[in-house]
């Protein structure tokens, strides 16, 4: 079932310093988990407290990140109405402050939970008394991942320095912004249009954001300054991920400028992390490397890209 | 203008640019339209990136050249880059603080602002103050100030901007006030 934001968001969510985080990517394989897990980790040191959502639907394996044995209560328990509320499904972490709600479960396997079910999840998970919420979206570009990913104050996008991964994370933002423009489009023939730009073949040769917007102009002025509007307010936060050197750390700030001179999207360049043995070291003992190696190179970097992401800060546009 | 004319669009540059910016906005350019560039080769067909291989080349020719620079700002009614302009935001000057007379008025307030060559419509967008306000406070309309809190804290405001010691300026500002009765 279609569903667009305005329906997933209540009506009235009470005005806290309360926000929610998410990691996507797009691509499986490229640290998004770690990376949820390791941030979380951070922004509990920095005296948040936070709780971290696994929605990597069939693959959630943050508890492992963790360090954790699989949770008694997930998320499949409240879906599934075995809980009455959601914080019944919090698990508390080695660290102070950081839970987690897992997601694993062979219900969410088939990452198809249905349409009511997503927006009891998405109102109770806004709900959480808690300073961050911080969800590990999967892969993919599923409906599910795409309104968790808008839903966000903080929309963080996970590439690591490689063809495919950059490439599907290129269409992870096109379909997030096609979606939430879809969902804004005051009119039907608007919402056509947006519909026919989600094909990259279509007729009409809308190919890109920008070229949607000069037809949605040339049609109806009026919607185009809504469209408008929804495009600048989607601003996702490139993270670079398994950096080997200089090269790869210049790829976060050429991201942000195809983005904007060829998507119109005013995307920024949150931070990058370096391939770090100490990483996977830790992965192996099943530890978090945030506090298996603290003085590793990587976790000074998740340091700087936490403290970078709470105060609204980028690297700039690397010229 | 748009990107298609803005030479320093292009190269993702403000006209005020030094050579050296130019100079390495024309390397992250060429990085980026490259070919085999991961940042865009899923996103561009070969013969677009191509193109934008040549705009970048053609705008760095242009740009990088002082003659061809100049004739190029001039057409387009840009100020040269060594042209010289006022610091943003102005600095406070050590000896500022010791130049303000006693009293203020609205008046030098515009005579200070207006040196400075700076609108009110800048100070209101730095601020946040509303245009409003700041037009009284240069008029000396006392009976549309706001309250004393307030208005202390937009004199400071206003003062910082334009480089003279806020706590004396607003006191000066203020000592003209009539007294509450």
């Amino acid at each position: 079932m279609a569903l667009s934001v305005s329906e997933v968001l209540p009506v009235a969510v009470p005005r806290t310093r309360r926000q929610i985080w998410s990691v996507g990517g797009g691509k499986g394989g490229i640290g998004k988990s770690l990376l949820a897990a390791s941030v979380g980790w951070q922004l509990a040191r920095m005296g948040r407290r936070v709780v971290l959502v696994d929605a990597d639907l069939g693959g959630a394996n943050l508890h492992t990140c963790l360090g954790l044995p699989t949770p008694e209560r997930t998320l499949a328990d409240f879906i599934q109405h075995r809980v009455s509320s959601i914080e019944e499904c919090l698990t508390d972490t080695p660290a102070p402050g950081l839970r987690l709600i897992s997601g694993a479960g062979d219900l969410l396997s088939a990452a198809n939970i249905k349409h009511l079910q997503k927006v009891r999840v998405m109102n109770h998970v806004r709900a959480i008394d808690v300073d961050v919420v911080l969800i590990d979206l999967g892969a993919g570009t599923s409906y599910n991942i795409l309104d968790f990913f808008l839903l966000s104050d903080v929309s963080i996008l996970a590439v690591v320095p490689e063809p495919t991964s950059i490439e599907n994370g290129y269409r992870f933002i096109k379909s997030a912004l096609y979606r939430r423009l879809r969902a804004a489009a005051p009119t039907d023939e608007v919402r056509q249009l947006v519909d026919s730009a989600l094909d990259p073949k279509n007729s009409l040769g809308i190919r890109t954001p920008v070229d949607l917007l000069a037809r949605v102009e040339a049609e109806d002025a009026e919607a185009a300054r809504v469209l408008r509007r929804e495009v600048a307010g989607f601003q996702p936060r490139f993270v670079v991920n398994e950096v080997r050197d200089v090269a790869d750390v210049g790829i976060g700030h050429q991201l942000v400028a195809a983005c904007g001179r060829h998507l119109g999207l005013r995307a920024s360049y949150a931070g990058f992390v370096h391939h770090d043995d100490s990483v996977w070291q830790a992965v192996r003992r099943r530890r978090l490397f945030m506090a298996d190696a603290p003085t590793s190179r990587a976790a000074e970097e998740i340091r700087q890209l936490t403290r970078g992401l709470v105060k609204g800060e980028s690297l700039g546009h690397g010229y | 203008m748009d990107t298609a004319t803005d030479l320093y669009a292009v190269l993702g540059l403000e006209p005020r640019a030094s050579r050296e910016q130019v100079e390495r906005a024309y390397r992250f350019c060429l990085e980026l339209y490259g070919e085999g560039s991961v940042a865009t080769y899923s996103l561009l067909e070969p013969t677009e990136a191509e193109q934008q291989r040549l705009r970048v080349r053609e705008a760095y020719e242009v740009l990088v050249d002082a003659e061809r620079r100049r004739a190029y700002d001039e057409g387009q009614g840009f100020l040269p880059p060594d042209s010289a302009v006022l610091a943003f935001p102005v600095p406070v000057s050590v000896g500022a603080a010791a130049e303000l007379p006693a009293v203020l008025t609205g008046a030098d307030l515009r005579k200070i602002r207006e040196a400075r060559g700076m609108s009110l419509r800048h100070i209101a967008a730095v601020t946040k103050i509303g245009m409003r306000f700041l037009e009284y406070i240069e008029e000396d309309r006392f009976a549309c100030l706001p309250a004393a809190v307030y208005l202390r804290g937009f004199l400071q405001e206003y003062a910082r901007l334009v480089g003279i010691d806020p706590r004396r300026a607003a006191d000066a500002y203020m000592s003209r006030l009539p007294a509450k009765g």
